[in-house]
């Protein structure tokens, strides 16, 4: 949706323009290659070559099927945590805590299989997600809530929810969820009817790959085509013309909230209905921030949170056998993850001052087209 | 006054010019020791800018600044400072939750010679201020004072940096007729030891109360040089607004109707807690403009957003058509049929990063949804249409509208308020930033309006724009309607009297 | 007995939070937040411990801390103030690339250890006389270098803010920067400076977890107590005294959570003490209604160019 601007487009233009696919392009790739380059020279320190470790990375996680596949189960749920962030990013918001909306999304979920096993699944796997999204959204609803009648700042509150959300998480899984076993804080195996059905026999790629694309789509739906998005993103780029329209924030607060801990919670769906078949305390730890670095790098847009998580997927897939065939530490996918939203913030500074100094030479050139 | 005087500073051949805007041209300007000089203008004559260049906050683009004889270059304000050259801006540079001596204190050199701890800065305020006639409380805190007080205490601030050139920009704008009485006693105490003084302001009873010279500026250029004495002040008012009668616009097809929007009594407050408006009682016809004009930071921006709704009202009326307005309720007035072109589009009338056409329909959402999805084909309609009546180019629906030139941006805000504004349309400042043909284009549009049976106020400190579009001009000065005629019966000298705070016919 | 034991863990535990907080104020009272600072906590607990296992000297690993927290203060300090980019995404950016750094390089240097390496932590210093005072003495007196320095730190810290003429710029640039601007004080050198020393407080505050309190160090050992010290900032109203307070209260809800843990006492679940002060953030943020929160927090200065 870009403008013809009087006498078309120069590169720098439409490398600069906030809202071309190209630009994002280019500077997300551009900051991934960095990153990359980036943990590479850290790479040297373990007297690694980082081309050598880069190229096994890759060939291993396209090695065979099951890595290919596992790549897309990977990817599921950083999809949706990078859109619950993305989601309430677009409204000028900060959900950090999607790892706690995530966590509650799973136990709720655990708990609604291990309270219904005698349910088939067709009746059982719409329960669960569906319990998931309200837990998950509730969870999130309640720092929208926060916000919107105490003026709370957002970013503390979901932060810190998060960590009682690890609390409430780990009691319920030692005491009321607990495996019958009682040996481990973990749940018992989850019934059969519970299981999202694979995709690929064999893998561990499931249905809920296509569910979280799903979500991604209906997030795109929700931005773009609703009164909602409208709202929301009227107020996350102007509050005060949004104001001035008559645009009631706080119901736009509690709102994002609800929708954005919402993809978080289905998440906790997608991990123990999907691949782990259990809750296990203190599972997928990093889930919510990484979908924070993928929102960022996907320029919180839904198309680029699923592409960024596919490449995550990957880099996960590929370097989980990297660091288990060599003395690569797995924090190096930490380590890369920083290093590219770094380097995507950085690259907002540079597309700002292209596009001022293309603004001035555009002014100095000439005057305005009445 | 025998004694002899000599040049204090000297600025000679200074332009400045900004994107879009050529503030100062060539301007030139000197002053002498123990001499007041009154800058007098309009708004957006150039004269901020010129003292903003001498207390070092902009860079002129050519020309040169001289103090005390000595060419010199002013970088930043603690260059101007070290040449002793203090400022006294519009909007004080004061931190409102700290005290005065905490205020007066900060960032002082360890070389200026005065204490800087909490019990001599006191003491030495003490002096300073009976000194002077500017008694503080060091120990009050800022938030508290009076807007007076608060002046003084920018005051003493310069003093305390011994500063013997002291430049005020519009410094009565914000106080009562006492206390600028009180800044004009000291003025003359500050004079009488040797100083200089700049002056800056559009208020012509001032300028004849305490100038020793006059330099008029106008459209960024000089506009005549004069002595106390030598000049009146019709000659003055002549100066600042050009003298010319600016080209008659249309007049309205057919004689206005029935009072559409009517106010009456009505008192808001200014953003530092006076009143910006007091007690101003107006009525605007079907099929009329009225048009405020008055140098800014009289009131009248705060009395247009008071009627939309984006202000508070302390006491008085609003009604359209016999109705009261729904207060506080930005949303509630545009449903009621009242557009409001506001005076920052990019703060208030658009959001920038969305496209044209959702822009066109901001504020009228629930007209453009179904069941919680935006009609878009009824969108992509609307946004053509008024594309196409008010000639908003490029004419893309889906063109991001920061890309748009101030002028096709403005027309957007303009069409979804003209639009709207079924009853009555609110204009502020609309051609700001425009050049001559989308300001004409603006023009146009809101003449259409009128002839359409509805009521516009226009409220915009360009006096040729309000002199020339309007049916009915109000002059407002010091937050009151200093006088209301009809176009043919304006005098613009009447009119520039008016607006620098004089009334009816000078001597 | 109990409450003896408590209160020397209160305020033991408490050490790092005020460390952590008085450089949150200090920093956002010049109006910008350090968000980084969590994984500032980590990074300096990583790089304290490795300084004291290298050099076998306690001091030098709290200033190999400190060290490491200035590193990520320029990094932060540089993209904030002077690119003026968002502070909380460059804040989110570098918690992740700073805890992702400090558990590689712990690797990197000492491999994956069959037992967990150890240092001898920091002993309690006994203040004669003061120390035997019945239970305030211990608790107050009976503490290790470090809580002494944090403790003094804090009315230090009050001092500057509100009595020296560093701290008044320090304050004006938060509440007003065009007032500092039109003094001729640079308002970025003033920010990118609180940000680069509480930077430095914050690393320190970390490596009290490793060295001063556990003597080791674990990838998960920082447990969200960056934000606390971060929303202690605000709960203390923006002054080291009311975050000294503050600090004490969480002091002593994660004193008392360690304490009803150890003593075997099951009146309520344990996670629901973890929670505790989670949960009394939140609250407390909620409740304050009336903050004096630096008018220009959280937004980047730029001169105004007409």
């Amino acid at each position: 949706m870009t403008a013809e601007k009087h006498g078309g487009n120069s590169l720098s233009e439409s490398l600069t323009d906030p809202d071309g696919i190209l630009s994002s392009l280019f500077f997300s790739s551009l900051s991934v290659f960095l990153g990359l380059a980036s943990a590479g020279v850290l790479m040297l320190f373990l007297g690694h070559s980082p081309a050598a470790v880069y190229r096994d990375l890759f060939s291993f996680a396209f090695r065979d099927v099951y890595n290919i596949a596992d790549i897309f189960a990977k990817a599921a749920p950083l999809i949706l945590t990078g859109l619950a962030f993305a989601f309430a990013f677009r409204a000028g918001l900060f959900n950090i805590g999607a790892q706690g909306q995530f966590y509650l999304g799973a136990v709720t979920s655990a708990a609604c299989a291990l309270s219904f096993p005698f349910l088939p699944s067709w009746l059982l796997l719409p329960l669960c997600a569906a319990a998931s999204m309200a837990a998950g959204g509730l969870w999130g609803g309640m720092t929208g809530y926060f916000k919107a009648r105490f003026n709370a700042n957002e970013f503390l509150v979901s932060m810190m929810s998060t960590y009682v959300a690890v609390a409430i998480m780990d009691f319920l899984v030692r005491s009321p969820l607990r495996e019958a076993k009682g040996e481990y804080p973990q749940t018992d195996v989850l019934a059969e009817a519970s299981w999202i059905p694979s995709f690929l026999s064999g893998t561990r790629f499931h249905w809920g790959f296509f569910l979280a694309l799903a979500a991604a789509g209906a997030a795109w739906v929700l931005l773009w085509k609703t009164t909602l998005g409208f709202r929301m993103r009227a107020v996350g780029k102007n509050r005060s013309a949004a104001r001035f329209a008559g645009i009631r924030e706080k119901n736009v607060f509690v709102s994002v909230f609800l929708v954005s801990g919402a993809f978080a919670g289905l998440a906790g769906f997608l991990e123990v209905n999907g691949v782990q078949h259990m809750v296990v305390q203190g599972f997928n730890p990093l889930l919510g921030a990484e979908g924070i670095g993928i929102a960022v790098l996907g320029g919180a847009h839904p198309l680029g949170v699923v592409l960024s998580a596919l490449l995550f997927g990957a880099l996960k897939v590929g370097g989980l056998l990297v660091t288990q065939t060599s003395s690569v530490p797995s924090s190096i996918i930490a380590i890369l993850e920083g290093f590219v939203m770094l380097y995507v913030i950085l690259s907002f500074y540079l597309r700002h001052r292209l596009r001022r100094a293309c603004a001035r030479r555009r002014a100095a050139a000439g005057g305005e087209a009445p | 006054m025998e004694s002899p005087h000599t040049e204090a500073l000297s600025l000679r051949g200074i332009t400045k010019v900004f994107p879009g805007v050529l503030a100062n041209d060539d301007v030139n300007l000197s002053a002498r020791r123990g001499e007041i000089l009154a800058i007098l203008g309009e708004n957006g004559a150039g004269k901020s800018t010129l003292m903003k260049i001498l207390y070092g906050m902009y860079q002129p683009d050519s020309g040169t600044v001289s103090v005390n004889g000595r060419t010199v270059g002013i970088r930043s304000p603690k260059d101007a400072l070290a040449l002793g050259i203090g400022m006294i801006h519009q909007h004080f540079t004061l931190v409102p939750v700290h005290t005065v001596w905490e205020n007066v204190v900060l960032g002082l050199d360890s070389s200026s010679g005065r204490p800087s701890d909490g019990k001599g800065a006191a003491l030495e305020l003490e002096k300073l201020g009976s000194r002077y006639g500017l008694e503080v409380d060091p120990l009050a805190v800022v938030a508290d004072l009076s807007v007076g007080m608060q002046q003084k205490t920018e005051i003493l601030k310069a003093l305390y940096r011994s500063v013997s050139i002291l430049v005020l920009d519009e410094p009565t704008a914000v106080l009562t007729p006492g206390e600028a009485d009180n800044l004009f006693g000291f003025l003359r105490e500050f004079r009488a030891a040797g100083n200089t003084v700049l002056f800056i302001t559009h208020k012509l009873g001032e300028v004849m109360e305490i100038a020793d010279r006059i330099e008029v500026l106008r459209g960024g250029r000089n506009a005549g040089s004069f002595l106390q004495g030598e000049v009146s002040e019709r000659e003055l008012a002549a100066r600042m607004v050009g003298g010319d009668i600016p080209p008659v616009g249309e007049p309205s097809v057919r004689p206005a109707g029935r009072d559409v929007l009517e106010v009456r009594d009505l008192w808001v407050r200014g953003g530092r807690g006076y009143y910006a408006v007091r007690g101003v009682s107006f009525a605007v016809r079907a099929g009329e403009i009225l048009g405020i004009a008055g140098v800014s930071g009289n009131g009248q921006e705060e009395l247009a957003d008071c009627v939309c709704g984006l202000a508070r009202q302390e006491r008085g009326e609003i009604r359209l058509d016999g109705r009261i307005l729904p207060r506080e309720d930005p949303g509630a007035v545009f449903r009621a049929g009242v557009g409001y072109i506001p005076a920052d589009r990019h703060r208030e009338g658009l959001v920038l990063d969305m496209t044209v056409e959702e822009n066109l329909v901001l504020k009228n959402l629930s007209a453009y949804s179904r069941k919680g999805f935006l009609r878009e084909g009824a969108m992509r309609k609307n946004a053509e249409r008024l594309i196409g009546e008010y000639g908003i180019r490029p004419p893309l629906p889906g063109s991001r509208t920061a890309s748009l030139s101030g002028g096709n941006q403005q027309k957007v805000v303009a069409a979804r308020e003209i639009e709207a504004g079924r009853k009555c349309i609110v204009a502020v400042q609309p051609t700001r930033g425009l050049d001559l043909g989308a300001a004409a284009h603006v023009h146009r549009m809101l003449a259409a309006a009128r002839n359409e049976g509805r009521a516009v106020l226009l409220v915009s400190t360009e006096l040729s724009e309000v002199v020339s579009l309007s049916d009915t001009v109000a002059v407002m000065s010091g937050g009151e309607i200093a006088g209301i005629f009809p176009r043919e019966s304006a005098d613009l000298r009447t009119i520039g009297l008016l607006m620098a705070g004089r009334k009816g016919e000078p001597s | 007995m109990i409450l003896e034991g408590l209160l020397a863990r209160a305020v033991q535990m408490s050490t790092p939070l005020l460390l952590g907080a008085l450089g949150e104020v200090m920093v956002e009272r010049t109006g910008v937040m350090n968000m980084a600072i969590e994984g500032i906590f980590l990074l300096g607990a990583w790089a304290g411990f490795t300084g004291a296992y290298i050099t076998g000297s306690l001091s030098a690993g709290f200033l190999c801390a400190m060290a490491a927290g200035v590193v990520v203060g320029v990094l932060y300090g540089w993209i904030t103030v002077f690119l003026k980019q968002h502070q909380i995404v460059t804040g989110v950016a570098l918690n992740i690339l700073a805890a992702g750094i400090g558990i590689f390089f712990y690797r990197v240097l000492f491999g994956v250890p069959l037992l967990p390496l150890t240092v001898e932590p920091l002993r309690p210093l006994a203040v004669p006389f003061l120390s035997a005072i019945p239970v305030l003495g211990p608790a107050l007196f009976r503490q290790n270098i470090l809580t002494y320095l944090a403790w003094g730190a804090m009315p230090l810290g009050w001092w500057v803010l509100f009595r020296t003429r560093a701290g008044l710029v320090l304050r004006s640039t938060g509440a007003n920067p065009e007032a500092v601007d039109a003094a001729g004080i640079s308002v970025e050198r003033v920010r990118f400076g609180a940000v680069l020393a509480a930077s430095a407080l914050s690393g320190l505050a970390g490596a009290f977890y490793s060295i001063g309190y556990l003597g080791l160090f674990s990838n998960d050992m920082i447990g969200g107590r960056g934000w606390i010290a971060f929303a202690l900032c605000f709960l203390g109203n923006w002054n080291p005294l009311g975050a000294l307070l503050g600090a004490v209260v969480f002091g002593i809800a994660d004193a008392a959570a360690i304490t009803l843990q150890t003593s075997g006492i099951r009146m309520v679940p344990n996670e629901f003490l973890i929670a505790l002060p989670y949960v009394l953030t939140i609250a407390a943020t909620l409740a304050r209604k009336r903050f004096n929160v630096p008018a220009s927090l959280g937004t980047a200065y730029t001169k105004e160019e007409k």
